[in-house]
């Protein structure tokens, strides 16, 4: 049976660029034309096979924090990766991207996986963000680029899996007998001695 | 992303993001309230915050611009939006450049000002980390303003338990149970198998203890003699010997000499009753530090539907002559929130409207970075509450902290200690004594095995206990909260947070749970189609987790349906069973 790992993915960007319309399209395959800020959700979860490993992502919204530049510290801890969102169609949501990167680099885990992802590419039309720019910028902060349509399924899952490579294989865990564990109703496993 | 409006139009507006404001906003929205959370400050969580090392660098430096207007015999009356006034006396040394070299000097012109690297190291063998390196790896650091832990079984373990807001974060134990006597720190035998294992004490001991700790988990006829008498008077009647009296009044019960028996009785039974649930002693520590624990609740607040704005603040409250009751808020940016509650922390009060302008008690703090362990052990990956008696007669009992690099709250190769009183003196005149004795630092002599004391910093906070929360000159639809109290548990918050939000509304239920990640539906306009496959929906891993006690997650839910299974009720029940097998570690 392969080993289930779960892996904090924290989404990031302008409030209307199609976060949650990603992470529902990718959770749930659904799209909401008129989908209201999430609410509700504490994060969301799909499990996808990697190599020889199962990756359980466990997807962060900001839940409108970032409306007001509200978000706190705790939303980053312990993320294995972030996708920072923009609408190919808004100019100022990638002109925002840098302040996004920049938040990450101050506030997020330093072996942080980052992707950038350039969504409703259903609407080339009235497209405001060349592809080649999104990319190059991408490139120099060593980020993942990929444009996606939540609206259309395109690239949605492609994005997932792109992250899921780039997430280094597991480090032995150390010997370390006080490890930090989430608490539930029942007593955490491992750290009772036993007479 | 220009500046926009906030909605004009609230059920509940909470100014200050501390602990018991961030709970009772997650209360609130929780139940469908319209909650507007705004915060003056840039960081979240107020005097209950944790910050990096280059944060509490500016922190310091903000303290120190509000209280340097001061002249002797002047004091500072804050009205809200200026500085709280809940900090006092900041004070802040650097020993890197080490001992006959080091420099005190205030807050503000320590930032930056780091003498070239350190010349003279005392072992060869460890090197030395300087300030600069400290500065360099500060986002390592999260230092909180206040020092608690979390009873096991306490009310902020239930509720973030019974919320599931306890998905938002990760705790660790704290491993072991230290104190200070006769000039060494000791460890505290307080689990069984601590008992079985002790090589400080004697077989009659250890038999004596065990016996103590079986009896004094049900209260007896002699226990009740000695109601109103010290709990001192009681353990020395029950012929424990020094040894023991020691750690159970100290480090057990961590009462005074003076503590009645049965307030004393009270805290060694909850301290017991806590052992064996996560770990071998009674407490947690959240990982990334304590000021972590009021964001998890802000963010449940948002998750369904709080909008949150920090810098942003209250100027006034529209008071409704008649009803004594505020209608609407006025913002910072002069814009009218309507509001049917106002909750604000007790620091943005308006001196002229309190009943008393200043706080009556103050805690004294010390955060200190070291270099080792006070108690040097196999693993150094220790987490450890020290307690210290009274170093002399009218000098408090300080309690201590000290957080290894795993906790996330300091630096490799560092750790960080932070010390806690009941204020007598200014911080450091209370706790520099203790400073002295344990740690090496340039006022200490013969200390060569004691950590050494990189950098510290002292700081008196207004005790939340002493602070009065009703009564106040204010419309009849404002609460108002204070600040942290000096204890060493969070129950005083939570119960507040508990408390308004009952007398607001009654008939509501208190933080119900969240629904699982599992559970919830994009259902939008396919709403009716929903219904039966949400039934076959894989429901992986939920209820393995949390069980919800109700089984009602999710009914009140406006947007999604959350959906309570059947399976989670029935491992619930188990799990009921099972957590009665771990209890009472010592009672048995």
């Amino acid at each position: 049976k392969m080993a289930i790992r779960e892996l904090k993915v924290c989404l990031l960007g302008d409030t209307g660029v199609g976060k949650s319309s990603i992470v529902c399209r990718f959770v749930q395959d659904h799209f909401d034309h008129n989908i209201s800020p999430t609410i509700g959700a504490s994060f969301l979860t799909k499990t996808m096979p990697c190599g020889n490993e199962l990756h359980k992502f466990l997807i962060w919204d900001t839940a409108g924090q970032e409306r007001f530049h509200s978000l706190a510290p705790m939303y980053y801890r312990g993320s294995a990766a972030a996708v920072i969102v923009y609408d190919i169609t808004k100019l100022d949501s990638f002109h925002t991207l840098k302040k996004w990167v920049k938040e990450l680099k101050e506030h997020g885990p330093e072996d942080i996986v980052v992707a950038i992802a350039g969504n409703k590419n259903d609407l080339g039309d009235i497209r405001e963000v060349p592809m080649k720019e999104a990319k190059e910028f991408a490139e120099s902060i060593a980020a993942i680029f990929i444009e996606t349509s939540a609206r259309n399924a395109v690239n949605v899952e492609e994005l997932f899996q792109k992250i899921s490579k780039q997430i280094p294989p597991l480090e032995n865990p150390e010997g370390d007998s006080n490890e930090s564990f989430k608490l539930t109703r029942q007593p955490a496993p491992s750290t009772r001695r036993c007479c | 992303m220009a500046a926009e409006d906030l909605p004009s139009e609230f059920d509940v507006v909470i100014l200050g993001t501390g602990l018991a404001e961030s709970v009772v906003a997650a209360a609130f929205s929780r139940v469908g309230q319209r909650v507007l959370h705004v915060d003056r400050r840039s960081y979240y969580a107020g005097d209950w915050a944790s910050f990096t090392f280059n944060g509490l660098l500016s922190w310091i430096q903000e303290q120190h611009v509000s209280t340097s207007l001061l002249e002797e015999g002047e004091e500072l009356i804050c009205l809200s939006n200026s500085d709280s006034g809940s900090i006092r006396n900041v004070q802040v040394f650097c020993f890197t450049r080490w001992i006959t070299d080091c420099f005190v000097t205030q807050a503000s012109q320590t930032q930056g000002e780091e003498p070239e690297a350190d010349r003279s190291q005392s072992e060869p063998a460890k090197k030395k980390i300087n300030y600069a390196q400290l500065v360099k790896e500060g986002r390592r650091f999260n230092i909180d303003l206040v020092s608690k832990l979390m009873y096991s079984r306490g009310s902020l373990v239930d509720l973030l338990i019974k919320s599931n807001v306890s998905r938002y974060a990760e705790f660790k134990n704290i491993t072991r149970i230290l104190t200070y006597r006769h000039g060494n720190v000791e460890q505290v035998p307080c689990s069984r198998a601590d008992v079985f294992a002790s090589r400080q004490l004697s077989v009659v001991e250890k038999r004596k203890l065990m016996r103590f700790l079986t009896s004094c988990m049900e209260e007896t006829e002699e226990q009740r003699a000695y109601k109103g008498r010290p709990y001192l008077e009681f353990l020395s009647d029950q012929q424990l010997g020094d040894n023991l009296q020691h750690f159970l009044l100290h480090s057990i019960a961590m009462v005074t000499e003076d503590t009645p028996t049965e307030e004393g009785l009270a805290s060694t039974r909850h301290f017991l009753h806590c052992l064996g649930r996560y770990g071998n002693t009674p407490f947690l520590f959240p990982v990334y530090g304590l000021g972590e624990i009021p964001q998890c609740f802000c963010r449940m607040c948002a998750v369904f539907g709080g909008i949150y704005c920090l810098r942003h603040s209250v100027s006034c409250l529209l008071v409704d002559k008649e009803s004594n009751r505020c209608k609407a808020v006025i913002d910072s940016r002069g814009q009218r929130i309507s509001c049917s509650h106002f909750v604000v922390e007790e620091c943005y009060v308006p001196a002229n409207q309190k009943k008393v302008a200043t706080p009556s008690r103050f805690v004294s703090r010390a955060v200190l970075i070291t270099d080792s362990s006070v108690l040097h052990s196999d693993s150094e990956q220790q987490v450890s509450l020290v307690t210290v008696p009274p170093i002399a007669a009218g000098c408090p009992a300080v309690r201590m902290v000290e957080l290894c690099p795993s906790t996330m709250t300091c630096m490799p190769g560092t750790y960080l200690v932070h010390l806690t009183c009941q204020s007598v003196g200014s911080a450091y005149e209370d706790l520099s004594p203790v400073v002295t004795r344990m740690f090496r630092t340039p006022e200490s002599h013969d200390r060569e095995n004691c950590p050494s004391v990189l950098w510290c910093l002292y700081f008196n906070m207004a005790d939340g206990s002493g602070v009065e929360v009703e009564g106040h000159d204010l419309p009849s639809n404002v609460y108002v909260f204070s600040g942290p109290d000096g204890g060493l548990s969070h129950e005083r918050a939570v119960r507040q947070a508990e408390s308004i939000f009952n007398k607001v509304l009654p008939d509501e239920d208190f933080c119900p749970p969240a629904p699982n990640p599992e559970d919830i539906i994009y259902d939008g306009d396919t709403a009716a189609s929903t219904g039966g496959e949400d039934e076959k929906q894989e429901k992986e891993g939920a209820g393995g987790e949390e069980k919800n006690e109700e089984g009602e997650a999710g009914e009140e839910e406006k947007k999604e349906e959350g959906r309570a299974g059947e399976e989670e009720q029935k491992e619930g029940a188990g799990e009921e069973i099972h957590e009665k097998e771990g209890a009472g570690d010592l009672a048995e």
